[in-house]
């Protein structure tokens, strides 16, 4: 038996922690479990991968917004020397892949390479691998491509209209999805409200902008017909199938490694031409691996980026403030491929009733085919867009019948243990207590309408978030794995992929929790589709509330292992035994029977000599949505935060200074309460990007501002103070009582941010960003 | 032509052409990947390393004009087992998410230290201006800065 105990002490000596943190670690502010090696450089990304005999692969891309391909000649490129492979589609299956196959089959729209049209500036169509990025960039421009220009259309609403050039050449009007959502009887509950108003909303595209660009190692073992590709990716196993089906391979043919990952923010959870071009320019190569790093001008222009929206809105509320009917439309620009546009649509349409109880509402989303660049997936989804749109809106209503915004809200919010209209199963709800806690952290009714003599003014958005969301297969599972080695240290793998919310801290503290060791025994191995268990991936908030289900299933799984043991060996009923704090102790009185330690060396005695592999696997309980109206349970369990924002403007330059940001989360419960912040303030701030400045702008398709010179980013100077109120309402199925909260921050932001304005100055801004150019104007139109 | 690049307190005789990047040379000649880089055009800080104790962008310096400067890197930080405090002091205040902006972050604060242990908040913030951090984690960033300055001060 070998002894850890001693190691166990001395490690972390660095860290100020109290060992009792350690061994209860749930609700502990326990340091980043991959934190040293990310502080000291050690810790290696893909982007810091380099294997013997390394390519560079290069991406050719279609110059043109849409045009037919008419020809490809490789034959200067292929005699240029250092160059070791070049594929088209020739080289490909053209078999189609999509994020929305299960529930949207018509969405699957875009080839690995396309063999028929470009349809975007940037259209991959095929890829170069050569010795070094020079040879690789030269070979690409001797490739000679042909092609018919074609016209392009590169506004929604334009491409709706008949005779609009089309994008794909089976989708009238461009109209790629079209999502109804429809209960009760909207028109007539207008008819019957006291107050209807319409609005119309903006929302511009911004970009993911991760610090490390999409980066991938390819390499294909052709003897032995096993790919690996290492990859900087929140879903490795999405990245797997997608790369099966392409390439008619079976899923253990396939090795997808998550290295460590520098930010995704969803711009890295799917499969890209790029990952599909890794692997097979290594084939061609035969065998050599082959490195795709997208700089940041590509990063920027060919990666995805968020879906532009108009969000218009109708609605009608009683006098009293009672929500009665919210009818609207919804036009988003999808660009060229749909991606996961209809889960976009979805959760920019349906959100809204886990946050609202509303009787009749009738919305109509379309996503529009566009040659403009592919929007996706971003931090909120369409929650963000949705969020801005109708938060204002529920201001203007409020406004309409003379009524406080935040009393508004409070008469018509979602409540605990209900069903909504849409048959949303809400069980722990914490808007209530988040509303009135941040409205009196933030002072607001001392504050609210008010301050307007020095252009100061407070405003509101309220919002809900799923924890997971069971869209894009028959389950959405997370499995994990706990193998309690015979020293006593133990492994935790998990098929979760921490892209730095720090989902590998907070699943361990799960696990150590659960199973009563010390956290510092726990080692854990993530997201490699040949050795982890699988996982859908870093998405819709989903990770701590299924993965750490998941999780904590695997850890009891081991310690009833080793209770059985235990009970075997000291006369009794496991049910009787628990482990806590690294001791097996009697649940009636709590006494010690034995360490875990000496539990351990039991389980691996000559005796009983059983190994300690404990499994976990968690599929929350939903039901699946019906999409011809939007009905359905897509989250078992739903996050609820109410966000307050105080500004100040200046009336001469147009320029918004945000003086302070209440955020009040119901998290359920903070396995980790600062990496809970952490997640609130980073989303916060990226809300604050999108509301002030953040704006992806294209010109006849073309990106115009692809780097961090003209596309802003928030930096430290500018940051307002924060406040994040943590609210612990124990979710009856998180782990713990915990839920997921990486996204929603970010989705009232900017209606908070523009009802604050409104508040301070009395101009109503429906378009975003907020800059100073509209302020100005908006303040002009006011006094004409 | 030769160079003599001295690394985290190491002596390294290179043979330049003279065009390459402080980074490349970091990077794929030593092996010093802790340095990254993510816009290559002085725009986003995280290829920051220190020049005699100096914060530069070593994606827009020519390794041959640092000859025998001292250079460090974040690989030059700790001491032995021993993280630097400002490593500590980033674990500790939550100041790592993903972690790319990370040395560039360190290396920038440094330098500030480096001037002046005690710096108030907005003198961080603008010391650390030109690093980005997409995660966010700004507020966790300028609370370690301060931390690690008052430990480094009361020594």
């Amino acid at each position: 038996m070998l002894k850890s105990s001693k190691r166990l002490n001395q490690q972390d000596k660095n860290l100020k922690m109290d060992n009792k943190d350690f061994l209860n670690p749930v609700g502990k502010n326990i340091p980043r479990i991959d934190g040293k090696g990310l502080v000291t450089g050690q810790t290696k990304y893909t982007f810091d991968m380099n294997l013997p005999g390394i390519l560079v692969g290069k991406m050719l891309r279609s110059p043109h917004p849409h045009a037919k391909i008419l020809k490809i000649d490789t034959s200067k490129a292929e005699q240029l020397p250092g160059v070791k492979a070049i594929i088209t589609a020739e080289d490909t299956s053209k078999i189609k892949f999509g994020s929305n196959e299960y529930f949207f089959p018509h969405t699957v729209d875009q080839e690995a390479l396309e063999s028929q049209k470009v349809r975007y500036i940037g259209d991959e169509i095929g890829a170069v691998a050569a010795i070094d990025e020079k040879t690789a960039d030269e070979a690409i421009k001797l490739i000679d491509v042909q092609y018919e220009i074609l016209p392009a259309v590169f506004d929604a609403e334009e491409a709706m209209k008949p005779g609009a050039p089309q994008v794909h050449n089976h989708v009238r009007n461009n109209i790629g999805v079209m999502l109804p959502v429809n209960f009760g009887n909207a028109e007539r509950g207008l008819q019957e409200s006291d107050y209807v108003r319409e609005d119309v909303f903006y929302c511009q595209s911004a970009a993911h902008a991760c610090m490390e660009t999409h980066t991938c190692v390819g390499q294909w073992e052709t003897f032995s017909n096993k790919i690996t590709l290492w990859i900087s990716h929140q879903a490795p196993f999405k990245v797997r199938e997608a790369l099966a089906k392409c390439l008619k391979m079976n899923l253990n043919d396939i090795r997808v490694i998550k290295l460590a990952s520098g930010g995704g923010f969803g711009g890295k959870l799917e499969m890209l031409p790029m990952d599909f071009s890794a692997c097979l320019l290594s084939k061609k190569a035969g065998g050599v691996p082959v490195k795709i790093c997208y700089n940041r001008e590509e990063e920027f222009s060919f990666s995805r980026r968020k879906h532009s929206m108009i969000y218009k809105l109708k609605s009608g509320i009683k006098k009293d403030g009672t929500i009665v009917a919210i009818t609207g439309e919804v036009i988003a620009d999808g660009g060229a491929y749909c991606s996961y546009g209809p889960t976009v649509l979805a959760a920019a349409t349906m959100r809204i009733f886990m946050v609202y109880k509303i009787p009749n509402l009738k919305i109509t989303a379309y996503r529009i085919y566009t040659n403009n660049p592919v929007s996706g997936a971003i931090r909120g989804f369409g929650g963000v867009q949705s969020g801005f749109s109708i938060e204002s809106h529920m201001d203007l209503l409020a406004q309409g019948i003379g009524m406080d915004p935040v009393e508004f809200r409070l008469k018509n919010i979602t409540e605990p243990n209900m069903v909504t209209t849409n048959k949303m199963i809400i069980t722990s709800n914490g808007l209530r207590e988040c509303i009135e806690k941040a409205t009196a952290a933030s002072g607001w009714k001392q504050k609210h309408g008010k301050q307007q003599n020095i252009c100061r003014g407070i405003g509101i958005g309220i919002a809900a978030d799923v924890m997971g969301s069971k869209m894009y297969k028959s389950h959405e599972s997370g499995g994990a794995i706990i193998k309690v080695e015979e020293d006593c240290s133990v492994y935790l793998f998990t098929g979760a992929a921490d892209t730095g919310q720090g989902a590998n801290t907070a699943l361990s503290q799960i696990a150590a929790q659960e199973l009563g060791i010390s956290f510092k025994r726990i080692k854990c191995t993530a997201a490699d589709t040949e050795i982890t268990p699988f996982d859908t991936g870093s998405f819709a908030s989903r990770v701590t509330f299924i993965s750490g289900n998941s999780a904590l299933l695997a850890a009891r799984d081991a310690k009833q292992q080793i209770l059985n043991v235990v009970a075997q060996e000291y006369q009794c009923q496991s049910e009787d035994l628990d482990i806590k704090a690294e001791q097996v102790i009697k649940k009636a009185s709590n006494s010690v029977i034995i360490s875990f330690e000496k539990a351990v060396e039991l389980c691996y005695s000559f005796n009983y000599g059983t190994q300690v592999i404990g499994r976990g696997s968690f599929n929350p309980k939903t039901t699946p949505i019906d999409f011809r109206t939007g009905e359905g349970n897509v989250s078992g369990s739903y996050g609820f935060e109410a966000q307050i924002a105080e500004v100040e403007v200046n009336k001469e330059t147009g320029e918004v200074k945000i003086l302070k940001i209440w955020d009040a989360h119901d998290v359920g419960k903070a396995i980790n309460p600062q990496s809970v912040k952490g997640q609130i303030e980073g989303s916060l701030i990226m809300g604050i990007g999108y509301s002030l400045y953040e704006n992806l702008q294209f010109k006849n398709g073309r990106v115009v501002n692809p780097n961090f010179g003209h596309y802003k980013v928030p930096r430290s100077v500018g940051i307002p103070p924060m406040e994040s109120i943590l609210i612990e309402t124990n979710d009856p199925n998180g782990p713990f009582g915990a839920k997921g909260m990486g996204e929603a921050a970010l989705l009232p932001t900017a209606a908070a941010i523009a009802n604050a304005i409104e508040d301070a100055v009395g101009i109503r801004l429906k378009e975003l960003p907020f800059t100073p150019d509209k302020i100005i104007k908006a303040l002009k139109g006011m006094t004409k | 032509m030769t160079t003599t690049l001295i690394v985290n307190n190491k002596k390294y005789e290179l043979n330049l052409k003279g065009h390459e990047t402080l980074l490349e040379v970091l990077r794929d000649h030593l092996g010093f990947t802790g340095t990254k880089s993510a816009c290559q055009e002085a725009e986003c800080g995280a290829c920051t390393v220190l020049v005699d104790g100096k914060s530069v962008l070593s994606c827009i310096t020519l390794a041959a004009t640092l000859d025998s400067q001292n250079i460090t890197t974040i690989e030059g930080l700790s001491q032995g087992d021993n993280l630097h405090p400002l490593q500590e002091a980033f674990l500790e205040k939550g100041a790592v998410q993903c972690g790319f902006c990370t040395p560039g972050m360190i290396l920038a604060a440094q330098s500030l230290l480096n001037k002046n242990l005690a710096p108030t908040e907005e003198e961080i913030k603008k010391a650390l201006d030109g690093n980005l951090c997409r995660c966010a984690g700004y507020v966790e960033i300028v609370e370690a800065v301060k931390s690690a300055g008052q430990k480094l001060k009361n020594g």
